[in-house]
């Protein structure tokens, strides 16, 4: 991986391939009870029980039911200034009034902030309040939810009931990819934007989405959060991975069969398009820098503001040149 | 859950938010499949945890295995004739006593019991608990079955592993207690239609204007245009009267339909659906929870618990870890939720009916 990735992207790229080593060399890093590799017997069902039992009062009063746009949802206070994750399918889009339940019943509001589209995270702050807001805290690392893992969920299925309370779901991590964790949690509607936890009583997932089957849970990882987050907390929202969380382009690429980074589109009324980026061309630095992949392209737009210059270094027809972009701010489609 | 008030010609709520939240739920999952069908593709392989360690997966079930004699060994399926699995029943007595969830056994006399050694049985109903959904039977000519013995479920707490029976009664499943014990408010029983409520002057009767997905009006084959002339036994002119002959039934209760379609008589029995199942599932939004129970309300008293099973496992007992019974299965309510009698509901009163059957008063001559 190359030095010029944003040091989150390249350490969690690193620690990836480290820890999959590890962790099937000495599989011992975790408490015993919830090792994956270990048989389950009632002892250790027994102690997964007790640790749950224990954390429930810690993290449920960060628990809140939303009420958004004739749906209902749920969402998780992660500071005690009143941050709090959802899935960006609920607000829909930033600076939405939200109502926010808790569990006793009382009644806030929140208004969306940021939300990154293509992975359904989102952030959205409470009304403040002089009182800190009950919170939880997220978990950092996200490469330690790894599958066989016990984790436990929290929402509001089918929407707020005072009666019932919040429901708990208790499962087993299936599968990290690179946004999402997938767990045998069972979720349903209403339980959107409701966090997961890890034995420590830190969200490492936001429920997102289902599929059929009671196995298919999928959450959203504290991955974008993390590495989107500067971009939500502006109001930021990312349609395009790679290319809208910060400074604005516009340009679709792809590696070409020479390994090369190649545009394939430019977008309308784009600042590519208008500082006179084409389809086909081959882009070769940014400021100088040498470009080699995708991800290193969009991530070193993105760590640029808009109203930022970028000077691209381009090849086409075996001619180079070099345009000037001014970076621009995504625009907010609906 | 809050409760619209219904319009009567109406059975389907005016879109609360439950139901604008389903089909929303619905409309994103669409467009986020692909999403993350691209992203599998693009990541390389990463480990997938084998289904077998799953939370219900071969390996962690294992765990229960020495509670199978308490709980598993205890419960039958309850069949069609044809052999079609309808429901899971409790033994309770080693003379052939079972419980089931009585809505889903409406005619006892039309199916029949398989114990785990294969035997099977006709069945004879001793008591019908209308009120909690629960029949008390008698397998005719069986003895030596295991009996459950149940134990308070007082001490429950919410996080508490529970252990219950799949597959009517032959596997194993694990979850836990979800959410508070309270009693479940009903709101009756619909057909899922929808009705003009303009008279029609050509033909005295109710046409039907809308069906629900998966309805008990669908599974009976009613269609959109067909005229209600008569409801059990009663001729109707109106859609309020349609409701309320409905609606003030039980879930689960069948009832004779005649109606005309293209003018001609035809007749049909309708299965009744709890009102809430027919509101929340109006278009197909319950895709994705592998069916539920007919009557899932109007419960005095459960217990919820995310063990994921299927309609056809209620009526099967619920077990702590330390293989104590302490519930019932008595509604698969959705994805997410099952309702659970707890022991207190209903013991205490089979234990006398059971008495009661095995030795009736006997007439005493009078001198």
């Amino acid at each position: 991986m190359p030095l010029l990735c944003p040091p989150f992207l390249s350490r969690a790229a690193t620690i990836l391939v480290a820890m999959q080593v590890i962790a099937s060399a000495a599989p011992s890093s975790s408490d015993e009870s919830r090792n994956p590799a270990r048989k389950t017997d009632l002892a250790a069902l027994l102690r997964i029980q007790t640790d749950v039992q224990k954390l429930l009062p810690q993290v449920r009063p960060a628990l809140v039911a939303i009420q958004a746009g004739g749906g209902t949802a749920s969402g998780v206070i992660i500071s005690p200034d009143g941050l709090l994750l959802t899935a960006a399918h609920v607000p829909g889009a930033p600076g939405k009034e939200m109502r926010v339940i808790f569990e006793d019943g009382s009644v806030t509001t929140a208004k969306s902030l940021g939300l990154d589209k293509t992975t359904d995270a989102a952030l959205a702050q409470l009304k403040k309040r002089t009182k800190p807001w009950p919170y939880v805290n997220l978990s950092r690392e996200v490469i330690k939810a790894q599958p066989g893992e016990w984790c436990f969920a929290l929402g509001h299925p089918g929407g707020f009931d005072k009666a019932r309370g919040p429901v708990l779901r208790v499962g087993r991590i299936i599968k990290q990819t690179a946004n999402s964790l997938h767990t045998d949690c069972v979720l349903m509607g209403g339980d959107s934007g409701g966090p997961l936890f890890n034995f420590s009583g830190e969200v490492i997932g936001i429920h997102s989405q289902i599929w059929e089957g009671r196995d298919q849970n999928v959450h959203v990882s504290m991955a974008p959060f993390l590495r989107s987050w500067d971009a939500m907390q502006k109001s930021q929202v990312i349609k395009i991975w790679g290319v809208g969380a910060g400074g604005y382009l516009g340009v679709a690429t792809v590696m070409n069969d020479d390994l090369e980074l190649e545009v394939v589109d430019v977008l309308e009324s784009s600042p590519a398009k208008k500082a006179g980026v084409l389809a086909g061309d081959v882009i070769l630095s940014v400021n100088g820098e040498a470009m080699t992949d995708q991800q290193q392209f969009s991530a070193t737009v993105r760590a640029r503001a808009a109203g930022d210059t970028l000077k691209i270094g381009l090849r086409n027809d075996g001619k180079n040149r070099e345009l000037s972009v001014k970076l621009a701010q995504k625009p907010l489609e609906e | 859950m809050t409760q619209e008030i219904p319009t009567p010609n109406d059975e389907r709520r005016t879109a609360g938010p439950a139901d604008a939240h389903a089909s929303f739920w619905l409309r994103h999952s669409a467009a986020l499949f692909l999403f993350v069908s691209f992203s599998a593709f693009a990541d390389s392989p990463r480990p997938t945890l084998p289904p077998e360690q799953r939370t219900n997966g071969s390996k962690t079930l294992t765990a229960l295995s020495s509670l199978e004699p308490l709980t598993l060994a205890c419960t039958a399926r309850i069949e069609s004739v044809l052999g079609r699995s309808i429901c899971t029943a409790t033994i309770v007595g080693a003379d052939g006593y079972l419980l089931t969830k009585a809505s889903e056994v409406p005619e006892l006399e039309k199916v029949r019991v398989r114990f785990a050694d294969g035997r099977t049985a006709a069945l004879r109903e001793v008591h019908r608990d209308v009120k909690i959904d629960l029949v008390l039977a008698q397998a005719v000519g069986i003895t030596g079955l295991p009996a459950v013995s149940f134990a308070s479920s007082k001490s429950l707490t919410l996080g508490q592993w529970l252990c219950s029976t799949a597959d009517t009664g032959r596997e194993p499943r694990i979850g836990i207690v979800s959410a508070r014990r309270r009693s479940i408010p009903g709101a009756g029983a619909a057909l899922g239609i929808r009705m003009d409520d303009k008279a029609t002057k050509e033909v005295q009767g109710v046409r039907i204007i809308g069906i629900a997905s998966e309805s008990p009006a669908e599974a009976a084959g009613l269609r959109e245009g067909d005229v209600l002339i008569r409801i059990a036994g009663e001729v109707v002119a109106q859609f309020k009267r349609v409701h309320e002959l409905v609606n003030t039934r039980q879930p689960g209760e069948v009832i004779e339909v005649h109606y005309l379609r293209k003018d001609k008589e035809e007749t049909c029995r309708v299965r009744l659906a709890s009102r809430t199942k027919v509101l929340q599932n109006w278009e197909g939004e319950d895709f994705a929870n592998g069916g539920i129970s007919l009557r899932s309300d109007n419960f005095p008293d459960v217990l919820q618990h995310d063990i994921p099973l299927y309609p056809s496992d209620m009526g099967g007992p619920v077990a702590t870890l330390d293989g104590q019974v302490v519930a019932i299965n008595i509604a698969r309510v959705d994805r997410v939720t099952t309702f659970a009698l707890p022991v207190e509901a209903f013991w205490a009163d089979v234990q006398k009916r059971i008495q009661a059957d095995r030795h009736p008063p006997k007439a005493v001559p009078v001198e």
